[in-house]
């Protein structure tokens, strides 16, 4: 039935193939004889195509972390780029997103974080640890592969700050952007893929610091990895370079810069060429706006990306055993070691190096069964859980000792800070 | 005595008239002449973007009502005569219009409208649908109504640029579409039954999501009374104005308070039927030789001509698998026809929900069921599944046309 008009129809249709698209959908076809409205149409020069880009603005409504990490994934694998460049706008409630080889539990105070509220997320650009709360904005460069240039888009913002608030800044030599004394304002990581790429990167504006501070504050938890690991570096916010700097004002500052760049040259085209673009857009970050929004929104929120991605890695720590569970010609300096190797961010393997005396005390019998009901567990509060049970149906009248080693192991895995320790 | 040039004449009397002319931005035409320019020009339109700070939020999919939501941007092109005519086209941020009270379209209802829609299609871009046909459309009902003409063509493209900085205002799931409303609107600051010498041309979109509810997938049922008239021989119903449509509110109450969900408009003693709601209607039968017909009423100047309409006619002429005809249906007919069980389906056909079937007919104290939903391949469907497989990009056809993305 289709066919039939098609074949029968007065004009003749020419197959134009589209290459490079994600989506699986029928080729496009378009005629040059019928009226066609698209002004670059005309043209089929590679060059042409080129000159007839055009920028967008989006500005997501979302502040959830894992919403507007889903929307930019959605963005580099859905959309098609070549015509057409965007820069994302989002800001987070407070949260921690750690690089795509990193270790949350090495990069931040875990438990601390879950008390407060604060999400950890791993994005998928490598890199280091950030903190976002609504004070910081992010900022998203969509390109095609080809076109990507982190030092233009790194420059398109520092002459923004320059045009609205007369605010000085440089470029550093790892690509971030800093502050005349030299002081951190931006961090920056990228995503470079077929036939897509972008870059994104951080601008503290009114971050809390003393919060940030908290969040990133990193413990010697005796972990041992080949993760990538953050390099901190002093941060300080626009405002305290500048008490005018605003984040709304920021975003239609940046977004007018972007807008009025051109997006091969970098050359700032002026006012005029603004009046070309598509100009700014919010965008409400749906299923129903975006379908398949959110399975990628459930995958950034599951623990298995989260935590499950870490790189290999193990995790000791030593505690002095209490005077309460030593005998009374025991030397007072006896030390329970625990190395707990995590893969996939489950425990493999289990190593307790328990001070003789202790392991032939009467009543210590739990070796064997903490090691094997950890195996196979979680890294996290879970396997904890598992090892309480486990070792309360031990008949053992010296409970007290089970429940040393069990506080050992949760300090193990929620890496808080041992008080006896310090 | 100093004798002007006649450049300096017409310079001198345009500002002159400038002060009276309400403070919109508007550059003098570049030529020189006093004759009226028949058309603005696609080159000379200027786009004014709106800053974060102007733009609407967006809502739910699930809670986009029809005609309630308006996206970012508008497009605007006045109308001067004083001032050679059309005035260069603007995009620019949605705003609300001022007018003088004594505008015509206030007191006389010098105004049309559009109805179109861009589509979404299957590979990402958006598609408008026959826009030529809308244009021809929108001029005849200018000259109908006293209000100045312009060049289609140069609409289309700037209707274009306008859809493509608004198209993150269609949902990029399936089947999701903007609509288009065109109005063209007398602002004559004078009373006076006369033709308009200033008029604004603009264009507001709204975005539809694919489950907004009043699509109406379901079959209708029809108040049919012959008390009503929406249209009759000489007047204008043939023409897309908005005159035509308020008397129609009354009587869409009547139906409602009836319980019934549309009008269906009938003409003359004969109780011909000519629309349905603001939809052609088309009736699909085994006519008195034995085979089966696809009637509408002809555009005789009673009946709206319908792109949906022109669109099903010509694609039944192309598959050339019954007979298709335009010509008057009385309600007489279709009680026979219904009696005989020879009346297969009744739909109607509109940009809204491109076909309505309909269940039943409410007429002079009888409900009269139509068995257009027994049918195990109706036509309406056919159609229906034909015309979104064109809007939607699943087959290419000349008739959908991307706009520049």
């Amino acid at each position: 039935m289709a066919q039939n008009f098609v074949q029968g129809s007065i004009v003749k249709l020419q197959r134009i193939a589209i290459t490079g698209m994600k989506r699986n959908k029928p080729l496009a076809l378009s005629s040059m004889k019928f009226c066609n409205y698209s002004s670059s149409a005309q043209q089929g020069s590679e060059e042409a195509k080129v000159a007839g880009t055009v920028k967008s603005v989006f500005i997501s409504q979302s502040n959830d972390i894992f919403t507007n990490l889903a929307l930019e994934d959605w963005l580099y694998r859905n959309f098609d780029f070549t015509n057409h460049h965007i820069l994302l706008l989002w800001q987070n409630s407070p949260a921690v997103v750690i690089g795509r080889h990193q270790n949350p539990w090495l990069e931040a105070n875990t438990a601390v974080l879950s008390e407060h509220g604060i999400e950890i997320a791993r994005r998928n650009s490598g890199g280091g640890t950030v903190y976002h709360d609504r004070g910081n904005l992010n900022l998203t460069f969509f390109t095609p592969r080809e076109h990507y240039s982190r030092k233009n888009n790194l420059q398109l913002i520092c002459r923004a700050l320059l045009r609205e608030w007369g605010l000085k800044t440089e470029i550093s030599p790892r690509e971030d952007i800093v502050s005349g004394n030299y002081k951190q304002i931006s961090g920056t990581a990228a995503k470079l893929g077929r036939p897509n790429a972008y870059h994104h990167c951080t601008l503290l504006v009114d971050v809390d610091k003393v919060k940030l501070g908290h969040a990133l504050h990193k413990h010697n938890k005796g972990i041992k990895t080949n993760a990538t690991q953050s390099i901190p570096s002093p941060v300080m916010n626009l405002c305290d370079l500048n008490s005018h700097v605003k984040m709304e004002k920021l975003l239609a500052s940046i977004g007018w810069e972007y807008l009025r760049t051109d997006p091969y040259s970098a050359e700032d085209k002026g006012e005029d060429f603004i009046g070309k673009q598509r100009g700014f857009q919010f965008i409400n970050p749906t299923d129903q706006w975006f379908p398949g929004l959110e399975k990628l929104r459930a995958e950034f929120a599951s623990w298995g990306w989260r935590f499950g991605k870490s790189p290999k890695f193990n995790v000791t720590r030593t505690f002095r055993v209490p005077r309460e569970l030593l005998s009374k010609d025991e030397l007072t300096d006896q030390e329970l070691s625990i190395t707990i190797d995590v893969n996939k961010g489950v425990v493999e393997d289990v190593l307790l190096t328990v001070p003789p005396r202790l392991a032939a005390a009467k009543g210590f019998s739990g070796q064997a069964q903490v090691v094997t009901s950890l195996r196979g567990q979680q890294f996290s509060e879970e396997a904890i859980t598992m090892l309480q049970k486990a070792l309360s149906e031990l008949e053992s009248p010296e409970q007290t000792r089970n429940e040393f080693v069990v506080h050992c192991m949760r300090t193990c895995i929620l890496a808080l800070e041992d008080e006896k320790n310090n | 005595m100093v004798t002007l040039t006649r450049l300096a004449r017409v310079l001198l009397r345009r500002k002159f008239l400038c002060r009276h002319v309400a403070t919109y931005k508007v550059k003098p035409a570049l030529s020189f002449s006093n004759e009226v320019q028949n058309t603005f020009k696609f080159a000379d339109l200027s786009v004014h973007l709106a800053s974060p700070e102007q733009l609407q939020q967006k809502p739910e999919v699930t809670a986009l009502q029809f005609g309630k939501h308006f996206t970012d941007h508008m497009l605007k092109i006045l109308y001067h005569e004083s001032l050679g005519g059309w005035q260069r086209p603007e995009i620019l941020p949605f705003e609300n219009i001022v007018l003088h009270p004594a505008a015509k379209v206030l007191h006389y209802a010098t105004e049309l409208f559009e109805g179109m829609k861009a589509y979404r299609g299957v590979d990402g871009k958006i598609r408008i649908f026959r826009p030529e046909k809308n244009m021809e459309r929108m001029n005849q009902s200018a000259l109908r109504a006293g209000l100045p003409t312009f060049d289609g063509e140069n609409f289309i493209k700037c209707l274009c640029q306008l859809l493509s900085i608004e198209q993150e205002w269609v949902p990029h799931s399936e089947s999701s579409s903007l609509y288009i409303r065109p109005t063209l609107i007398g602002i004559d600051p004078s009373l006076g039954v006369a033709q308009c010498a200033s008029a604004l041309l603009y264009t507001i979109l709204c975005p539809v999501g694919s489950y907004f509810s009043g699509t109406g997938e379901a079959a209708v049922s029809l108040l049919a009374d012959p008390r009503f008239t929406r249209s009759w021989p000489g007047g204008c119903g043939d023409k897309k104005m908005g005159s035509n449509y308020a008397p129609t509110i009354h009587v869409q109450q009547e139906a409602l308070g009836q319980g019934l969900q549309q009008v269906l408009w009938l003409y003359s003693d004969d109780h011909l039927i000519t629309e349905v709601g603001t939809m052609n209607i088309f009736m699909f039968c085994i006519n008195d030789s034995g085979e089966r017909e696809l009637i509408t009423p002809p555009l005789d100047g009673l009946i709206l001509p319908g792109i949906t309409r022109a669109s099903i006619l010509e694609l039944s002429r192309e598959w050339n698998e019954f007979r298709v005809s335009e010509r008057s249906i009385p309600m007489s007919e279709v009680v026979h026809l219904l009696s005989e069980n020879r009346l297969l389906e009744l739909f109607g056909a509109g940009t809204a929900c491109v076909v309505s079937p309909v269940a039943s007919i409410s007429y002079r104290g009888e409900t009269l069921h139509i068995p257009t939903e027994r049918h195990k391949y109706p036509i309406y469907a056919k159609f229906r599944q034909t015309l979104t497989d064109i809007q939607y990009g699943r087959v290419s056809h000349p008739w959908a046309v991307p706009i520049d993305t």
